[in-house]
């Protein structure tokens, strides 16, 4: 891992000085705020360092973890995916509406080739015809949105029986003791973390998301390597879908809605800098789970919606400004 | 978008082109945003269709996207095309009264269906057609009041903040449950935004929170049953009533399962059809009453086969 992670706290160098605090602070500031923040909520809320509220609050996460894990990925290889939401939508009313029609397992498995499909389509944009991510992906979302509606009429799809499919499994099961989306979160954020770390396909996407031209002249397939990163994210949006469906047993149309800024704002808390070419799975992971953590701590001390909202994007906007200064090694720019 | 476009542009060639055009109305509607809900998605069927059965109607079907400004546009573009008549279901109830106010300056009658406009605007409006959101936030706090027997500590989950029906349905079951029911304490009220998701998050977060709830308002069904997910998936949904609004396919499953104590029957068809006869009746210039609500009935499992199954 210590090879995928480019920024490190600022050792100071000779002297001790100011700008020595100053870095490590702002290094670690997200994580310093979180554990203020999570005495704060435990001195409001009784309830909030319980056990079962940090399982459901690890659970809530999952969807936005799972998602966020994909991602990263995208990121690392110096792209963005604004699409996950609307496919989160496509993914989910696709599965529900089909596990009627086909049976659980067919449903599963169209979905997923449906959702890759779809991932295809945003790497073959990106990583072929090298089409700007931001704007391809922010194309596919409305086109993905726009295609559920077709499907769906409009409709919210449910599970008729939904007391007897064992497709509950995936979003209300548990396997000994620890429930099965945080566990889908858990596999594949190790999974991801560990091809990202270790082997030479995750390098060569540290290479092209840090430096793309390097990573060409250093004979890496760039196209193929950025195309794949979209099917990582299409996968894992796929395996949203399916706790997401399966924990709801129906599915509005519009519901990964937003779920894209969610996404990014936890990738953002952990860290991963939008830039590309620097950041790490197991970093997001703390990220989406500050991030669930701020809301059910904000829910919980009984604040209104509203604030809930701006204080996760103060603290957001903090987050990406303490990145900033941590490469800066400084708080504040001091020109113009 | 665009095919709707091309559809009101050869709706408007055909009425040009008949023979009998002097005896058609030809009646525009924007909607907010339809697709995104299953409500407002069989409202629009509902209303082509009752439109259809008219003989002398013609319809000029819009739809804003839940976009103030282009509703907006979709008014002045109506007004431009002098439509006999302008159903408008509000995307913004304060943002619209600007361009309702052109309409009616122009001559052209409106009639604003499902959700009320602010007060300052009603002047300008020759009807108004669709649920009572404040009656049925009373009914359904008199449910839960008969479900509790009068005592206990409720959840509230509403709706979209910001959004008239979903303030008014709080109001109205606020107000009537601290009047009829002092012995019923509502512990508190957080929005699940009409996503099940939402709500059963935040049903979640209140069942860590409060270790005895006796009861659940939530303000449409998709959310109750978010709800009731989350109380299943703690154990503790059989100490708990719930109650929703908008009866929903789930919730009357639900109701008729005996998981789900009731919920308000609000029909889109009834709402679709009672904003084509209110304009109908304006054209004809019948005297009516400026709000003309339909009925919104409470269900339960006691009446639940009294009314067919929702249809989305």
């Amino acid at each position: 891992m210590a090879s995928t992670e480019q920024t490190k706290v600022g050792v100071p160098s000779g002297k001790l000085s100011k700008a020595g605090v100053l870095s490590f602070l702002s290094a670690q500031g997200i994580l310093i705020f979180f554990l203020i923040g999570m005495f704060v909520f435990s001195f409001f809320s009784e309830q909030f360092l319980s056990q079962s509220n940090i399982m459901t609050v690890v659970r809530q996460a999952s969807i936005i973890g799972i998602i966020a894990v994909g991602v990263t990925v995208v990121i690392i290889g110096g792209n963005l995916d604004l699409s996950v939401g609307s496919m989160l939508s496509f993914s989910t009313v696709l599965v529900v509406d089909l596990h009627d029609k086909i049976g659980p397992t067919n449903a599963i498995l169209l979905m997923f080739a449906l959702t890759l499909m779809i991932g295809a389509v945003n790497g073959f944009l990106i990583g072929f015809l090298r089409l700007n991510s931001l704007i391809v992906t922010l194309a596919m979302l409305s086109a993905i949105q726009g295609f559920v509606l077709i499907y769906s009429g409009g409709q919210n799809v449910d599970i008729a029986n939904q007391e007897n499919t064992w497709f509950a499994f995936f979003g209300r099961g548990f396997v000994g003791g620890i429930a099965v989306p945080v566990l889908m979160f858990g596999l594949l954020a190790i999974v991801i973390q560990v091809v990202m770390s270790y082997t030479g396909y995750g390098r060569r996407i540290f290479a092209v998301g840090g430096n793309p031209m390097a990573a060409v002249y250093s004979g890496i397939r760039k196209n193929w390597c950025v195309f794949s990163t979209y099917l990582i994210s299409a996968f894992c949006v796929a395996c949203a879908a399916l706790v997401l469906g399966s924990r709801v047993m129906g599915s509005q149309n519009n519901v990964g809605q937003g779920y894209e800024l969610l996404v990014l704002a936890g990738i953002i808390l952990g860290g991963t800098s939008l830039l590309g070419g620097a950041g790490s799975i197991w970093k997001t992971v703390i990220g989406v789970l500050i991030l669930g953590f701020i809301q059910n701590g904000l829910l919980l001390m009984g604040y209104p919606y509203y604030i809930q909202w701006i204080v996760t994007w103060v603290i957001i906007i903090l987050a990406v400004w303490l990145d900033l200064a941590n490469k800066r090694k400084r708080l504040f720019t001091s020109h113009s | 978008m665009f095919k709707k476009t091309a559809i009101a542009a050869s709706v408007m060639m055909m009425s040009i082109t008949t023979a009998q055009a002097e005896t058609t109305y030809r009646i525009g509607i924007t909607q907010n945003n339809v697709g995104v809900d299953s409500y407002q998605t069989t409202y629009e069927r509902a209303f082509e269709a009752a439109a259809a059965r008219e003989e002398n109607v013609d319809i000029v079907v819009l739809d804003a996207g839940g976009d103030v400004a282009r509703q907006i546009g979709q008014m002045q573009d109506l007004i431009q095309q002098r439509v006999d008549a302008i159903i408008i279901w509000p995307t913004n109830g304060q943002a619209v009264i600007p361009a309702i106010r052109q309409a009616h300056s122009a001559g052209i009658p409106v009639i604003v269906t499902n959700s009320k406009i602010a007060e300052a605007g009603m002047e300008f409006i020759a009807a108004f057609s669709g649920p009572d959101n404040v009656q049925q936030g009373i009914s359904s706090a008199e449910m839960m009041c008969d479900a509790l027997g009068g005592e206990g500590q409720i959840v509230q989950i509403s709706g979209q903040p910001g959004y008239t029906t979903a303030m008014e349905r709080a109001g109205g079951f606020e107000g009537r449950l601290a009047e009829a029911c002092p012995g019923v304490e509502l512990l508190e009220t957080q929005p699940g935004n009409w996503n099940r998701e939402r709500a059963q998050r935040v049903m979640e977060d209140f069942l860590t929170k409060y270790d005895h709830i006796d009861g659940v308002y939530s303000g449409d069904d998709n959310m109750g049953v978010g709800a009731l997910n989350a109380a299943k998936g703690a154990g503790r949904a059989d100490d708990i009533i719930f109650i929703g609004a908008t009866n929903f396919a789930v919730g009357y499953d639900a109701i008729a399962r005996g998981e789900y104590y009731g919920s308000i029957y609000q029909s889109p068809v009834d709402d679709a059809e009672a904003a084509l006869q209110t304009a109908l009746d304006v054209l004809a210039g019948e005297d009516l009453p400026k709000m003309n609500f339909f009925d919104t009935p409470k269900i339960t499992a006691e009446n639940l086969e009294e009314f067919d199954r929702p249809v989305f």
